[in-house]
């Protein structure tokens, strides 16, 4: 019996620590029996082997399904038929003896919260719920728990099919399609009435049976959703969030928040505009795949900020399936598009506005707007107007700081912060349901704080708007507001600064680009190209010094600085930036420049006749210049899709500085965004993007700060010497610094001598209106003078006589304010 | 309830042997019973253990009242163990056949009744099968490991039970764990 001595030896053995002992005594015990000692072996292996099955007892009890047998008794129901299966569980016709015999449809919730909760919220919604007697309403009968403690809710059996498939099956031409929309509303509207809300209307919930063939809307579940979904208000719960309700394609922007506050009657309004959307183009606003695929958070995202395509629109995405929904509309699809275009697309999107004091305040209204279009009256829905643009336009703003403002803006102003922290907070409190009033308070003085701001940034879009047309007092005015609005949101004040600087104001630019960096300003954009310069010009050190610091903690923070104007601006303040990363910068230009060269940029291409006055330093391919961009959502510019020049897409210049071009707006409304552009996500363009001599020239005045002088005349030498850019006047001042310092004074009184001949130059260009196309950058101008500055005091001793003052510079513009 | 099972359990104990067959149907019953009930008013994410679950079947069916001495426990154990190791090996049978990608429906309805790891399945799976060839070398070594693994005695508990003293339980225990481990690894080599 090997089986026995098997156990025996094994028993013997595993009594042994010795392993020398062990291993004698296998010998022995096993003898020459190869197979048995194998055996033996594999046996102690495994007993001594760690992380054994066995040592790991079950950990967890499956979820058993209680079986609902047909025929078995659930209350005083007894089952008949299973009619229905999803994610909220079954559905069975069931015979009901007493007190009145008849069938009803039973509705067994599959297991997921808690059965107390559910019929506690049933209860309290149960009177609202049996006041309603509405022909287009089942009615909700009795609520109850199962045997295995699942909450049932007993309804009037409806047998019919949902409304889409029944439009879709019965071939409904549109007209008629409103017109079984319209029973759904006044349905809903019933019940808004009574006071009670849906939270889950769709298409399952509203089925269509034929009465003497006449197709008659009944809304189904009405109360029973918010006994069930309520208490949705975590992520932790995400998996029953789609068991329970289903894929989100027909909830509203503040439900898929899920914070479980607030839902209101205008939340049934969106479901409803999805709804409708659906009757006519035969899809959900949103794709129902890529919600579906989408991960919790990214859901919400597209549902509280993507704006879904217009009907018509969305009509022509559908491509292959096209034919069979205006088939199943009988309409082809030219007519088909034509139908939907103007009235009803209008109608469908005042529905799903994100924003729920946009949508109908009722869904009576919504009827009505559907008859007024049936009759040819005019709807209440109406195409945007060019201030409700302005006001999309906000609200994309609004998206776009919604990390932004929300977070940041929030956390850097006292208030915000403590309205955020106050409604985390309560939102915590609110998981346990309780201190709903307040929760709802806090919301409303959050969105009230988001409303500010919203308004600020479309003052902020007006001013731009009116500084592109020339307006200067009208712009002026808008940013004076917008910062009147929330003077501690930053965007308005780096918009004013912009304009400052467009106007040649340098103090007041200065001062208010102070003041964004004093908010908490994200720097990393190119409204701060240049700053460094301004400030130090201005005699803002406290702020250079900060502008540095964040720009050299960047440095730190191993995010390299690889665009040439963020050097540039780190260059210009003598000892601002630390010296480590200026070698870092230096370096940095070293390698740039050691690159191979793509061919020089402006030998090719049209070149405006004047070109070659300006040290436009900033040349694309055609030799247009490349005006710093826009004023824009900082948040925008995280990507560094803004530079443009050799990207081939060279109809982009970029939105006007604070509109610098009062003559010609550009392509670009202010207003509107940017044109798409089809490498925005590409890879990060090569530095190439300023011709050499600009990069020498910068790379000139790294090597300057750091001491490195006779690099930085070299390298300012080429700068110069290039003979395609004129641009003697910016590089004379740093060069004559780099020559000081190394003992060559008469090269230096030269240089400086050369720059100071300039001056009468540039100041008559500086207010020379007549080309803005051409005409330098703003802080071309104030880097001029502060390295003029900066030159003169240190090789004359004397601050410079001759440069003009602050005031001179600006008072032309002055007069035009006025 | 209570008492049906009592009586059975003494109806064993008197030598009945048709009322032991009675006893497992209506263990396997209340323990479905009772799994569906935690998982349908504990808060989701809770883990339910099958042996905390065995021994509140017990004190619902047979504690209580005049305890039966552990000979008739032993009976009950017998048939929680067996029909534990029935419920989690249907469970991952349902599991591995949704992997596979069965009915649709199907899956909707039952993707979250499973709260335990795939992998767990897996190893569940093999375990019973392992289980079953000792079965067949040794009754007495697998209904030890049955004990042991589905209802969580302990070793002096399955001492008392089985009527052994704790060091044998011990010693056979180390050798049907080795035993399996040797099975079962054998099978993954194959």
């Amino acid at each position: 019996m090997p089986h026995l001595s098997e156990r025996s030896i094994f028993f013997e053995a595993i009594d042994l620590n010795d392993p020398h002992e062990r291993r004698a005594y296998l010998d022995q015990a096993c003898g020459g029996d190869a197979e048995l000692r194998a055996s033996v072996d594999a046996l102690l292996q495994a007993h001594e082997a760690p992380d054994h099955a066995l040592d790991r007892p079950p950990v967890e009890v499956p979820k058993i399904d209680f079986p609902h047998h047909i025929g078995s008794k659930i209350g005083p129901y007894r089952l008949m038929e299973q009619i229905g299966e999803g994610g909220f569980g079954l559905v069975f016709v069931a015979q009901q003896e007493h007190p009145v015999r008849r069938k009803v449809a039973l509705k067994i919730v599959k297991p997921g919260t808690g059965t107390k909760e559910v019929l506690a919220r049933f209860e309290a919604e149960r009177q609202a719920v049996a006041m309603m007697d509405h022909p287009n309403i089942a009615k909700v009968f009795d609520a109850g728990v199962t045997d295995d403690g699942r909450p049932y809710f007993v309804m009037e059996l409806v047998r019919g099919v949902p409304i889409s498939e029944f439009a879709d099956a019965h071939q409904m031409p549109i007209r008629d399609r409103l017109e079984l929309f319209k029973n759904v509303c006044t349905a809903v509207h019933h019940a808004h009435q009574k006071g009670v809300i849906h939270r889950d209307i769709k298409p399952s919930n509203v089925m269509v049976t034929l009465h003497d063939d006449r197709p008659v809307v009944k809304v189904i579940d009405f109360g029973v959703a918010k006994a069930i979904g309520q208490s949705l208000t975590d992520k932790t719960i995400y998996t029953r969030f789609f068991s329970m309700i289903g894929t989100p394609l027909y909830m509203s922007p503040e439900q898929a928040e899920m914070s479980g506050l607030d839902v209101d009657t205008r939340s049934d309004i969106y479901s409803l505009g999805v709804l409708l959307y659906q009757l006519l183009v035969g899809e959900t606003p949103f794709d129902r795949e890529r919600l579906d695929s989408a991960g919790l958070d990214e859901m919400r995202r597209i549902i509280r900020e993507e704006d879904p395509p217009r009907p018509s629109q969305r009509l022509t995405t559908l491509n292959a399936r096209m034919t069979t929904v205006s088939n199943a509309r009988r309409l082809d699809v030219k007519r088909l598009t034509s139908t939907l275009r103007g009235d009803l697309d209008w109608i469908v999107m005042k529905a799903l506005e994100k924003d729920r004091n946009r949508r109908y305040d009722s869904a009576a209204a919504m009827a009505n707007d559907i008859s007024r279009h049936l009759t040819e009256q005019p709807i209440q829905a109406r195409p945007p107007t060019l201030s409700y643009q302005l006001l999309k336009f906000a609200r994309r703003q609004r998206v776009a700081i919604a990390t932004f403002s929300l977070v940041a803006l929030a956390m850097m102003i006292g208030t915000g912060a403590s309205i955020w922290q106050m409604r985390v907070a309560y939102h915590e409190r609110d998981l346990k349901e309780v201190a709903l009033r307040e929760a709802t308070q806090a919301k409303r003085d959050v969105e009230r704080f988001a409303a500010v701001v919203t308004e600020a940034n479309s003052l902020v879009a007006s001013a731009q708007t009116h500084a592109g047309s020339g307006r200067w007092k009208a712009a002026m005015d808008d940013y004076d507001r917008a910062i009147e609005l929330q003077r501690n949101y930053d965007l308005p004040w780096i918009g004013r600064a912009q304009f400052f600087t467009r106007l040649n104001m340098w103090e007041e630019a200065a001062n208010d680009y102070a003041h964004a960096l004093s908010l908490g300003a994200a720097t990393d954009t190119p409204q701060w190209w240049g700053v460094v310069a301004l400030f130090t010009l201005t005699d803002h050190m406290q702020a250079a010094n900060e502008l540095c610091l964040q720009l050299n903690r960047q440095i730190a923070l191993h995010k390299p600085i690889e665009q040439w104007e963020f050097v540039r601006t780190c260059a210009a303040c003598r000892d601002c930036m630390s010296d480590q990363s200026l070698r870092d910068l230096a370096a940095w230009t070293r390698t740039e420049l050691a690159k191979p060269e793509p061919p020089p940029q402006w030998d090719d291409g049209p070149r405006p006749p004047d070109r070659r006055r300006h040290p436009g330093f900033l040349f694309e391919p055609e030799g247009r210049p490349l005006r710093p961009p826009p004023e824009r959502m900082p948040s925008d510019f995280s990507r560094s899709d803004f530079t443009g020049p050799n990207d081939g897409d060279t109809d982009w210049v970029g939105p006007e500085p604070s509109g610098s071009n009062p003559r010609d707006p550009g392509a670009f409304d202010s207003d509107q965004p940017p044109p798409p552009r089809s490498n925005r996500t590409g890879p990060p363009r090569s530095p190439h993007e300023l011709p050499r001599n600009v990069r020498q020239y910068i790379a000139g005045l790294v090597h300057l700060r750091i001491g490195e002088h006779e690099r930085a005349i070299e390298l300012l030498e080429q700068a110069r010497d290039d003979r395609s850019w004129p641009a003697s006047w910016i590089v004379d001042a740093p060069m004559a610094i780099a020559l000081h310092a190394t003992n060559r004074a008469d090269d230096a009184a030269d240089a400086l001598a050369r720059s100071r001949q300039s001056i009468g130059e540039v100041t008559a260009m500086l207010s020379d209106e007549r080309n803005p196309a051409t005409k330098p950058p703003w802080f071309d101008f104030v880097e001029f003078f502060a390295f003029y500055t900066e030159a003169s005091e240190l090789i004359e001793g004397t601050t410079p006589i001759d440069v003009p003052s602050l005031e001179e510079i600006r008072s032309p513009v002055l007069m035009q304010l006025r | 309830m209570t008492s049906e099972v009592t009586q059975i359990l003494n109806a064993i104990e008197d030598g009945d042997r048709q009322a032991a067959s009675q006893l497992l149907p209506l263990v396997y019953d209340e323990l479905r019973r009772l799994a569906t009930q935690k998982m349908t008013r504990e808060p989701a994410g809770q883990t339910i253990q099958p042996t905390a679950l065995v021994h509140e079947a017990f004190l619902r069916l047979v504690g209580g009242e005049d305890k039966p001495n552990w000979d008739g426990r032993g009976h009950f154990f017998a048939a929680a163990a067996e029909s534990m190791r029935r419920i989690l090996i249907e469970a991952a049978r349902r599991r591995k056949t949704e992997k596979r990608g069965g009915d649709r429906q199907r899956i909707d309805l039952s993707s979250d009744d499973v709260v335990a790891h795939p992998e767990d399945s897996e190893t569940l799976l093999a375990l019973d099968d392992a289980l079953k060839k000792l079965d067949n070398e040794d009754p007495e070594l697998a209904r030890l490991v049955e004990l042991r693994y589905f209802t969580g005695l302990t070793i002096d508990q399955t001492a008392e039970i089985l009527g052994v003293s704790p060091r044998t339980v011990k010693r056979n225990w180390a050798y049907a764990r080795a035993w399996l481990r040797r099975e079962m690894e054998g099978d993954v080599s194959v």
